[in-house]
């Protein structure tokens, strides 16, 4: 091998090396900044909102119970934090639960037509908890009522149980279509007035 | 390339893994010899056609060759045939019939085809071979219906008289059901008469009851001999099967019909089709000590039905046993039997302590949107899609406005009967009352007749859990009920009111609009009662 050949291979390695360097550095920087900018939007820009949380109360109505819950502008993500919210439990007194306590949230959507649908999820249970007319009217119209009248841009909504639309939860309510709000069981009393 | 040669077998196979629609009862290919009917070892001319869920009959020609009397009311919607002393009401295109009191679901839906209507094998051993005791053999390798007469059985039967805070209660037990029509033509008297069956009858037992004079049993029948001025309703129980007879004095609840008051045409309450709630897996609200609503629903409306049989009307239950009935069956067994009234019958529970006492429902406007009347509209229009849906939309548009007028009709006409209800229940009881609400119940979605859910207390509060369970205490609910229902009955009819247990009619009455769950502030005024069908039916969800 002549000299000359030998300096061509050398010179052709030392650019492939400072090649795969650069490229090294650049992909690095790249995939830096783009974990920066995911990490940017998953810091919370939202604010604290008042909202009118409508649980299950004694003598089977719903009662309202004031909320301050942290959301950001998306109706989505306020429909999710207002139902997480009801799922958790009241805070006062002669209040409970709607549902049992292993019921989960699942998806939320909010279609164009302001319905949004809502599914609720119980691992191994099929099936909504059996009960009367009163007691599905309460834990359907909690989650509706608290959404419908605390989100302007959901006017009605569908619920699911497990990801799949019922005919109805235990046997009374129609589920089979979108349910606007039950105004007058879910009227917040005056002192009520979200903050 | 290769990338559709991936994708093809995915997409042949998603297109394989689709849910396939159950097969429809489409026509296959008979035996080369043709299918035959036989009649007691001869040959005879019935049409039969053979679909993939079995063969099909032409009712009419078994009709002549049998017996039987057939009637087709004018929109074609309800086919009857009287059997014996026993109704048999179908709705072509629907499995649902009804024989008497008693619901079946058939293996495939009476259709028309030729010779008129057609119908499967169950539908003959359910009328034919149940009233007289005729025996339907299909063998498929021959494509042969063979029908025979069944021969005589000897049944023992068992006599019960128990009488019981004013009311007797006559039973006979049989090991078997037997074939049997109920004779109420002689005065003071009921006959259980034997079809092709003989009875063995108990050893003669001395009867000492107020209201029962004597009960006499040969081979052929039952004779029970009234005393003067009571009444019987009569009811089936099963495991095993009794025949019970209710006889109590002729009530002041009761409402004179004459036959004037019985013209077709006249408005009126002929039948009622109770609703036992839930049922089956769907057990309903649990009390505290384990008690299911859907048996307490079952047990208070097979006791409200053998009240209602004073009134002189013809009482309906969506279900007699313990089984899971879909929301949509209901409704349709009621409209199928154009009955006048619907009443679910339910219990209720809640969440939080606290909730007791009673409520009646009825539909709320949210539940009747245009979605719900165009399903309706379409369902009525027949299984092969016939009639005006689809075809014109002016015809369409016409059925619309009268379904939203029926609607309208049903729903005043519901919130007065749901008024009455609450009146009595409440005023009569003393309970707690919750009042008349509207909400978007399956169950009375569809129903194109007044239509009612009853809470009749809440099995989810101790004390109220106890008394629906005491017989007393229900017997109080039923009787309440009862006299609400004599009281809607005599509105409609123009007949003089029965001594009134509680509310005025109209009163506290909630106004259409009303939001669910919640008692309405307006109240319509019971004015002029209105006729007990709509200006057109339209509705008829299968």
């Amino acid at each position: 091998m002549s000299r000359r050949a030998a300096s061509f291979i050398l010179g052709f390695a030392l650019a492939l090396l400072v090649g795969a360097g650069l490229w090294w550095w650049l992909s690095g920087r790249v995939g830096l900044r783009h974990v920066g900018a995911t990490a940017e939007t998953e810091v919370p820009t939202g604010e604290k909102v008042g909202f009118n949380l409508y649980f299950p109360a004694d003598g089977g109505d719903l009662r309202s119970e004031p909320r301050e819950l942290q959301v950001t502008e998306a109706p989505k993500d306020r429909i999710r934090k207002v139902v997480e919210a009801l799922l958790a439990g009241p805070k006062g007194s002669g209040l409970v639960r709607p549902f049992p306590e292993e019921v989960t949230l699942g998806t939320v959507q909010l279609g164009k037509s302001g319905i949004a649908y809502v599914d609720l999820r119980w691992q191994d249970h099929p099936d909504p908890p059996p009960s009367g007319s009163t007691e599905e009217i309460q834990r359907v119209y909690s989650i509706v009522d608290s959404i419908v009248l605390n989100v302007p841009q959901a006017s009605r909504v569908v619920l699911l149980w497990n990801g799949t639309q019922r005919e109805t939860f235990s046997g009374h309510l129609d589920l089979s279509r979108p349910l606007g709000p039950d105004r007058g069981a879910a009227a917040p009393a005056a002192s009520d007035t979200p903050q | 390339m290769a990338f559709l040669c991936l994708l093809l077998p995915v997409l042949v196979g998603a297109q394989g893994e689709r849910p396939q629609a159950p097969p429809a009862a489409s026509p296959v290919p008979a035996p080369t010899r043709g299918p035959s009917v036989t009649l007691e070892g001869r040959e005879v001319q019935v049409p039969v056609t053979i679909t993939s869920s079995g063969p099909m009959f032409g009712l009419s020609p078994l009709v002549d060759l049998i017996g039987g009397e057939l009637t087709s009311d004018e929109s074609g919607e309800s086919i009857s045939l009287r059997i014996a002393d026993k109704d048999v009401v179908i709705g072509p295109g629907n499995a649902i019939i009804t024989v008497g009191d008693a619901i079946f679901s058939l293996s495939q839906p009476p259709t028309q085809g030729e010779g008129g209507l057609q119908v499967p094998v169950d539908f003959l051993t359910r009328t034919y071979g149940d009233i007289l005791g005729y025996v339907f053999e299909w063998r498929p390798e021959t494509a042969r219906l063979t029908i025979a007469r069944r021969g005589e059985r000897e049944l023992a039967v068992s006599l019960d008289v128990v009488h019981l805070q004013g009311m007797t209660t006559v039973v006979l037990q049989f090991p078997e059901e037997p074939r049997y029509q109920i004779n109420r033509s002689q005065p003071g008297a009921i006959v259980v008469e034997m079809i092709s069956d003989r009875l063995t009858p108990p050893a003669p037992k001395e009867i000492q009851d107020p209201l029962v004079q004597a009960v006499a049993i040969d081979p052929q029948r039952v004779r029970i001999q009234l005393a003067p001025g009571v009444q019987a309703a009569s009811y089936v129980l099963e495991n095993p099967f009794r025949l019970v007879f209710d006889v109590h004095q002729t009530s002041s609840v009761d409402v004179p019909t004459g036959p004037a008051a019985r013209t077709e045409q006249a408005p009126g309450i002929r039948t009622i089709v109770i609703d036992p709630g839930h049922g089956g897996s769907e057990t309903g609200a649990i009390g505290p000590s384990g008690v299911p609503e859907k048996e307490l629903t079952l047990q208070l409306s097979r006791e409200l039905a053998a009240k209602l049989g004073r009134l002189g009307v013809r009482v309906l239950l969506t279900r007699n046993d313990d089984v899971v009935l879909p929301h949509d069956t209901r409704t349709a067994i009621a409209n199928q039997n154009k009955a006048d009234l619907f009443v679910s019958i339910h219990l209720n529970s809640s969440l939080g302590s606290g909730a007791y006492g009673t409520e009646t429902y009825f539909l709320s406007p949210q539940a009747t949107d245009s979605r719900a009347a165009r399903a309706a509209v379409a369902e009525n229009a027949g299984p092969a899609g016939a009639g005006t849906t689809g075809a014109d939309p002016a015809a369409q548009d016409l059925e619309l406005i009268l379904w939203d007028l029926a609607q309208s009709h049903h729903m005043a006409e519901s919130q007065r009967f749901a008024n009455l209800i609450q009146g009595e229940l409440n005023q009569t009881l003393q309970l707690r009352d919750r009042g008349v609400k509207q909400a978007p119940f399956r169950v009375l979605i569809g129903a194109t007749m007044p239509a009612v859910l009853v809470e009749l207390g809440f099995v989810s509060n101790p004390d109220e859990e106890k008394k629906l369970q005491d017989p007393a205490y229900r017997d109080q609910l039923v009787e309440a009920l009862t006299r609400a229902i004599a009281r809607y009955k005599s509105q409609v009819e123009h007949t003089p009111e029965p001594a009134a247990g509680g509310a005025q009619p109209g009163s506290a009455a909630p106004a259409p609009g009303q939001v669910p769950g919640q008692p309405a502030p307006a109240a319509p005024a019971p004015a002029a009662p209105a006729p007990s069908r709509p200006p057109a039916k339209v509705g008829r969800p299968a």
